[in-house]
């Protein structure tokens, strides 16, 4: 591999490139994951404790989840919930996706992209913050539903995980568009054409046509959705309630308020693990390989 | 050909109601600001009103959060920028056995969720007695953003015509050279957006930053702890400055952008 | 100065595959020598070894004499002109021009005053400031000329460069680079598939296939002795008849080719009584009638196409093998059409009959 580098930039600038790499990928990558996992693996000692008789492998922490109900059952809600999210973004974005690249002209594609850029490029804390103002108990979603007649009480949209959900399908839906207007985009629009001329319906010419072409880009999406759903820590905090915790948020009080780093390691790995396991699973359902979810 | 209109109308109707849905949050956020009452709101409406702009203008919290998110988007900028640049050197440059394992790692970062890396950042420096703070921030933020810009200047290094670099060395060029005078000019509008990416990444992090920040709080730190606490209209003030800022930004990027490919075609 | 290029002895391999059989071959200094070859016969690859972009893994390259082992790319005493010309899109013509003056320390005045000499050479003065971009194909043909030529090589080495562009410029060009050539008196190596480029421009000619340089010639006595069967077949055009040698009298062999008879013609090479050979008959050396003192083939017309200047027929032999004849406009006549019975022949001295030995 040095030798290749070498042949095109010479060796000092090869040396540069494998230096930079080599810091990154060992230093920030590589070690700090594995440590982690170390960590969690540990138990929480006193600093004089460590290294000594006490310091040894331990499934203990992995244990803790599993003998708290409560932790156990926002673990899986969590899952959950973020497997709700990627649907329900899918769900929304499909049409819109294919709409930009199959249907709108030229200039009505370019202008609507600038439009989805734009909250995109806006913080996820301020996007997330504008729905708590519209879903307050007392904010102008319930005001105008209230003057329109069609409830009586206002409703409280963020005592549950209603509106975690709203905010989180609004905060990652460019995740999920954008990969999946790119795959559709490079569609020969002529095949939907003659699959249509051939007879088929518009659902079937998506489902045998479209949908199997664009399928590395709703994988990407459907893999970006769900770990930023599931490693989201702001929606929830903003948009949730107490009732409605976050399994980042749990993952969040051992380290910074129950002071068990161990603990919160063993709980982010577990987070890690949840979502290496569903990029392998969508990666499997879509039969697509991991250079086909590269942007 | 009735179907086809009502299907049409359909398509239409759901393009301008997810539209209205992408758009409402930030209008109503920025009509927040200027209400006259003590929580942010739009109902009831109790009048226009300047003084939460100034009530910003007087939180030295904020002013101090701001500077230091500058400092981290500037770290971040300087190290994740060579980084990605490399990266993407290296994987135009190299073939071989292992390249797949290299770039699966190097994708890594992205699809890990940002708690982790902030988690993992700070339990791998704590062994080397560094705490939270501005230099921890910009190494967890520097893991993730030096992924982005490897997408981005690899996606430009790609279409790169490596002939031009045998033409430069054939004319007597070293290989130093040919990298100075041929592919970094080549790279440099990718690297430009880069950076500007970068810098933006940084700055609107939340999830990594919170982990390692240690008491450094950066301006998105301090929105969201304004958000959970002490809730006053300041707080959209503030947002619909950031977001004037973006979107100018954005627009101008996107301009800019859009130039580049015209001229080109 | 001696600007020679010598090819010691070299072999290329690349891992199991021998992309160069042991080559030993000197071009002159002052010399237009083309490889000419189709694609995949290597002579990329020696173009590469001679640039410094390659090493051979055996023998050695060496210009003027001097051994160029472990001299890289950047260091050799040559300039190449690519064949996608390889200008350098971010800079001007005169930027591209001056690049390798640049790249060796050269003053900025120095410089300008190599560019516009050399911008005059190529008729492109005033262009300087332009970008490459603006320029059509043939002025970008000429700044990569100019460009390789303003680090004053020992050796300019051409890979197809006139390969893009359309049929009447690359015609022109051709003249063009003769031109410069005993302008600047400098090396040339071509390389093309070519064969009217490699025949109009070349002073020799190298032809190649599967990594053999086969038959090393001036233009003409490549077309007319070609000394194996893969240069009469791939330089212009030839009709062959394969047969047994039956006697062979001053330079020339009488073959038993069968239901086609006794076929004659001269040899080259080595070839014995009682060998299998193939005589090689160039279609514009048929003729349509059977004339004294000329061997006669009785066939039958198949097919006839005017094609302008010549016409070209297709003639079934009574061994069933077809013959491709090329005829001279002007000797239309009604009569030529299909299933027509004609006799052809031809002088024996236009046929060339190669044995074996040759079937490389």
């Amino acid at each position: 591999m040095f030798n290749q580098l070498k042949a095109r930039f010479g060796s000092g600038l090869a040396v540069g490139v494998i230096g930079m790499i080599a810091i990154w990928i060992i230093g920030m990558v590589v070690l700090p994951q594995l440590l982690m996992v170390d960590y969690s693996f540990r138990p929480n000692l006193l600093p004089v404790d460590i290294g000594g008789p006490k310091d040894i492998y331990t499934l203990a922490n992995y244990n803790t989840l599993f003998t708290n109900e409560i932790h156990l059952k926002i673990f899986f809600k969590t899952i959950w919930s973020s497997v709700l999210v990627t649907s329900i973004t899918l769900l929304v974005s499909y049409p819109i996706a294919f709409y930009l690249a199959k249907v709108a002209t030229p200039q009505k594609a370019a202008l609507c992209l600038v439009l989805l850029i734009i909250p995109f490029w806006i913080n996820e804390i301020l996007r997330t913050f504008s729905w708590y103002i519209i879903l307050a108990y007392k904010g102008p979603l319930n005001a105008l539903l209230l003057s329109l007649g069609f409830i009586q009480r206002p409703i409280r949209f963020l005592s549950g995980d209603g509106g975690v959900l709203i905010g989180m399908v609004y905060a990652y839906i460019l995740f999920m568009i954008f990969p999946i207007y790119n795959a559709i985009e490079s569609l020969d629009s002529n095949q939907v054409k003659a699959a249509r001329s051939l007879g088929a319906g518009w659902i079937r010419t998506h489902w045998r046509v479209v949908i199997p072409h664009a399928k590395p880009g709703i994988a990407t999406g459907c893999i970006m959705t769900f770990m930023l759903a599931a490693g989201s820590y702001a929606v929830p905090s903003i948009l949730g309630s107490p009732g409605s915790r976050w399994f980042t948020q749990i993952i969040y009080n051992w380290f910074f308020e129950g002071g068990d780093w161990n603990q919160g390691a063993a709980y982010a790995f577990l987070l890690l693990i949840i979502c290496i396991g569903f990029i392998a699973l969508v990666m499997r359902i879509f039969k697509v390989g991991l250079g086909d979810i590269a942007k | 050909m009735k179907s086809e209109t009502i299907m049409r109308l359909g398509v239409r109707f759901y393009i301008g109601v997810f539209f209205l849905y992408l758009f409402t949050p930030l209008i109503i956020m920025g009509l927040a600001t200027f209400n006259n009452s003590r929580f942010p709101t739009i109902s009831p409406w109790k009048g226009a009103t300047l003084k939460w702009f100034k009530a910003l203008a007087q939180d030295d919290q904020m002013w101090h959060a701001l500077w230091i998110s500058v400092v981290v988007a500037i770290g971040v900028l300087l190290v994740a920028v060579p980084i990605g640049i490399c990266c993407a050197l290296f994987l135009s440059t190299v073939q071989g056995k292992g390249k797949t394992l290299l770039y699966a790692i190097m994708m890594s970062p992205l699809l890990t969720p940002g708690v982790i890396i902030g988690i993992s950042t700070l339990i791998f420096w704590k062994r080397f007695s560094v705490t939270g703070g501005i230099m921890l921030t910009v190494i967890a933020q520097t893991t993730f953003i030096a992924a982005y810009v490897m997408l981005m200047v690899l996606a430009r290094l790609q279409r790169f015509d490596r002939t031009l670099e045998n033409a430069a060395l054939s004319l007597g060029a070293t290989q130093w050279q040919a990298f100075r005078r041929i592919l970094l000019p080549y790279l440099k509008p990718a690297i430009i957006s880069a950076a500007g990416i970068a810098f933006l990444q940084s700055f609107e992090n939340y999830n990594t930053t919170l982990f390692v920040k240690g008491y450094d709080t950066t301006l998105t730190v301090y929105i969201a702890s304004k958000v959970r606490t002490g809730l006053t209209p300041a707080v959209n003030a503030l947002g619909l400055v950031m977001i004037s800022i973006t979107v100018i930004f954005a627009i101008v990027y996107e301009v800019k952008r859009r130039r580049e490919q015209s001229i080109k075609s | 100065m001696d600007s020679s290029v010598h090819l010691d002895n070299v072999v290329m391999e690349f891992g199991d595959f021998t992309a160069i059989q042991k080559t030993d071959l000197k071009i002159e200094s002052g010399e237009f020598f083309s490889f000419l070859g189709p694609s995949g016969c290597g002579k990329t690859t020696i173009l590469n070894m001679i640039s410094g972009f390659l090493d051979p893994t055996q023998g050695d390259v060496k210009i003027g004499g001097q051994s160029m082992h472990g001299v890289p790319a950047n260091k050799r005493p040559t300039s190449m002109i690519f064949q996608n010309l390889a200008l350098f899109p971010l800079m001007t013509v005169a930027e591209n021009i001056e690049f390798g003056l640049e790249v060796r320390g050269v003053s900025k005045g120095e410089r300008k005053k190599a560019s516009d000499r050399l911008l005059e050479l190529v008729a492109l003065e005033g262009s300087a400031a332009k970008k490459v971009t603006e320029l059509s194909g043939g002025q970008r043909q000429r700044i990569a000329i100019a460009r390789a030529l303003a680090v004053e090589p020992q050796v300019l080495l051409l890979d197809e460069p006139l390969s893009a562009l359309d049929l009447k410029l690359r015609q022109h060009m051709r003249t063009e680079l003769k031109e410069i050539q005993r302008k600047t008196g400098i090396t040339f190596i071509y390389i093309t598939h070519d064969q009217g480029e490699a025949l109009t421009m070349s002073d020799r000619v190298g032809v190649m296939s599967a990594g053999r340089l086969q038959q090393v010639a001036d233009p003409i006595t490549l077309y007319r002795d070609p000394q194996t069967s893969f240069v009469a077949s791939f330089v212009g055009e030839n009709n062959s008849i394969v047969g047994k040698v039956l006697s062979i009298n001053n330079g020339i062999a009488e073959m038993d080719c069968g239901p086609l008879g006794h076929l004659c013609g001269r040899v080259q090479g080595a070839v014995k009584i009682g060998d299998q050979a193939t005589v090689f008959i160039r279609p514009e050396h048929l003729r349509l009638s059977a004339e004294e003192n000329m061997l006669t083939i009785p066939s039958v017309i198949e097919e006839v196409n005017f094609e302008g200047s010549y016409l070209t027929l297709n003639a079934n032999t009574q061994a069933g093998s077809n013959l491709a004849i090329q005829l001279e406009s002007r000797q239309y006549s009604e009569n030529l059409m299909k299933g027509a019975n004609v006799s052809l022949s031809y002088n024996v001295e236009d046929a060339i009959i190669l044995g074996e030995s040759a079937h490389v």
